[in-house]
């Protein structure tokens, strides 16, 4: 299989107040390949979302190597993305097309598709700031969906808006990934990590700690949440 | 992501914010021109009605200086602060870190523009006569343009790297407020060399003095200080690019774990 996405003794350090280089994990080896999808699992500040970033090209690790096979677009599979309230979900949704790199007609284009999605009747054309939760969440799933790049990298957005719009977005997802798209997916959702991916890891302690199929990985880390004191 | 792209981008973001600010307001874009004339009145207020300004004309003569260094100031202080009002996007995205204060910096082109088309009409009702020399008003307001992008950049980079620079550029603009001859002459200065120096060291100053020679006496303004001008503007734009060039990632880090 070819690989989109290879790190090699990946390492990332921050400064913080009590430790001016704190690692976040070290040593990782991980390659995402065409049509791939992987699961991401570990506990809430493991790193999994600065090793999202650092897949992203969002930062630079701070030692090891990176590569992205030629031509591939990677990018994070964002809800809302830089969302003004004051500017209609149409506005927004647009602005939202265009971060996401594509051209202005491209953008124009699918503001259909995505008020079609969303399902917010004339609210797509008021300001953001009088939409409910559920309503933001459904503009911000119609707009990530328009993300065009190989290689998706999902960080626990997935969980959004009532039982009938959360299977109608898992629906959609399911669709989108489902052709030679590579996913590198954070997800603390078993079922969802059953059911879409083909490999696991989880990150503990700043290391791949396991790393195989979703139900062995799943339940190493059941077993290593049940140890924690 | 193409230049075309990033222009696109830098254009739609600076006239979706004026958009999203506009509605926040009763008076909406109206606070494009009402704010800095406030600005202007105040001014008038102190050094005219108050201290009895000398200098001939002075309301206009206030208003060609304040109108202009407004521009500069405020864009100068969004931009500042650009990169993290953005943190959230550059969390989730990986475009070029300077779109931000350059969106911010073509927002205050777009005001600006509203702003010298009320300086014009406020001219010609206040019997000043358009002449020829008027048209330099399009390459000092381009020079000016620079400038801002320069300073705005570099401005942006440095509060990237500590917060503390943002209170550093508000006093500086303060400073700048009194040093660039807006409710004062600079030719007033007797000393020749002291003036010359001003005008040298500070391309506000200059640039002001500039913009009432067309607007105020209809003069073209000297060739030499427009070069200084552009010197200047490309002295902070061109260190500005390379260091963004350079420093994507950092700025991303640096921001985002703030």
């Amino acid at each position: 299989m070819t690989a989109l996405l290879t790190l090699t003794d990946v390492s990332m350090h921050f400064s913080r107040e009590a430790d001016s280089r704190y690692a976040v994990f070290g040593g990782i080896n991980l390659k995402v390949g065409a049509g791939e999808c992987v699961a991401l699992i570990g506990r809430n500040g493991s790193g999994k979302s600065t090793l999202l970033r650092v897949m992203a090209k969002i930062f630079a690790p701070t030692s090891g190597s990176v590569s992205w096979a030629p031509g591939v677009a990677v990018s994070l599979l964002t809800l809302g993305l830089g969302f003004r309230p004051d500017l209609s979900g149409r506005d927004n949704a647009y602005l939202s097309c265009l971060l996401l790199g594509l051209s202005r007609d491209e953008a124009t284009q699918s503001l259909s598709q995505i008020e079609a999605f969303c399902d917010i009747g004339t609210f797509f054309d008021e300001p953001v700031r009088s939409y409910s939760a559920g309503m933001r969440a459904r503009l911000g799933f119609g707009t990530a969906l328009m993300n065009r790049s190989q290689v998706i990298l999902i960080d626990e957005t997935l969980s959004v808006g009532d039982q009938q719009f959360r299977e109608k977005a898992r629906e959609a997802l399911e669709r989108e990934l489902a052709g030679d798209r590579s996913v590198v997916l954070v997800s603390h959702a078993e079922q969802q990590v059953q059911r879409l991916c083909q490999r696991a890891v989880l990150l503990e302690n700043g290391v791949i700690a396991a790393e195989g199929s979703p139900d062995d990985v799943l339940a190493e880390y059941a077993a290593t949440i049940g140890k924690t004191p | 992501m193409t230049l075309s792209q990033a222009v696109t981008l830098v254009d739609t973001l600076a006239r979706f914010h004026l958009k999203g600010e506009s509605r926040q307001y009763f008076l909406g874009y109206l606070w494009w021109v009402l704010e800095p004339l406030l600005y202007v009145a105040v001014f008038y207020l102190v050094f005219d009605v108050l201290l009895g300004s000398r200098q001939p004309d002075f309301l206009y003569f206030l208003m060609v200086g304040k109108l202009t260094f407004i521009w500069f100031s405020k864009s100068v202080n969004q931009a500042a602060g650009s990169l993290e009002a953005n943190k959230g996007l550059m969390a989730q995205t990986n475009l070029r870190k300077e779109l931000f204060p350059l969106a911010v910096i073509h927002q205050g082109v777009y005001r600006q523009l509203a702003v010298f088309g009320f300086l014009i009409c406020f001219l010609l009702m206040g019997g000043y006569l358009p002449s020829v020399a008027w048209l330099w008003l399009i390459p000092l307001a381009l020079l000016q343009a620079m400038l801002i992008a320069g300073c705005g950049l570099l401005a942006a980079l440095l509060v990237s790297l500590r917060r503390d620079f943002r209170l550093v550029i508000q006093l500086g603009t303060v400073f700048l407020l009194f040093m660039s001859g807006i409710f004062w002459d600079l030719n007033a200065i007797a000393d020749a060399r002291l003036r010359d120096g001003l005008l040298v060291l500070n391309p506000l100053a200059n640039l002001i003095d500039c913009y009432r020679q067309v607007l105020m006496l209809g003069e073209a303004p000297k060739a030499i200080r427009l070069i200084w001008l552009l010197g200047e503007s490309l002295l902070l734009l061109i260190p500005a690019w390379v260091a963004y060039d350079r420093l994507q990632f950092w700025i991303a880090r640096q921001v985002v774990t703030r």
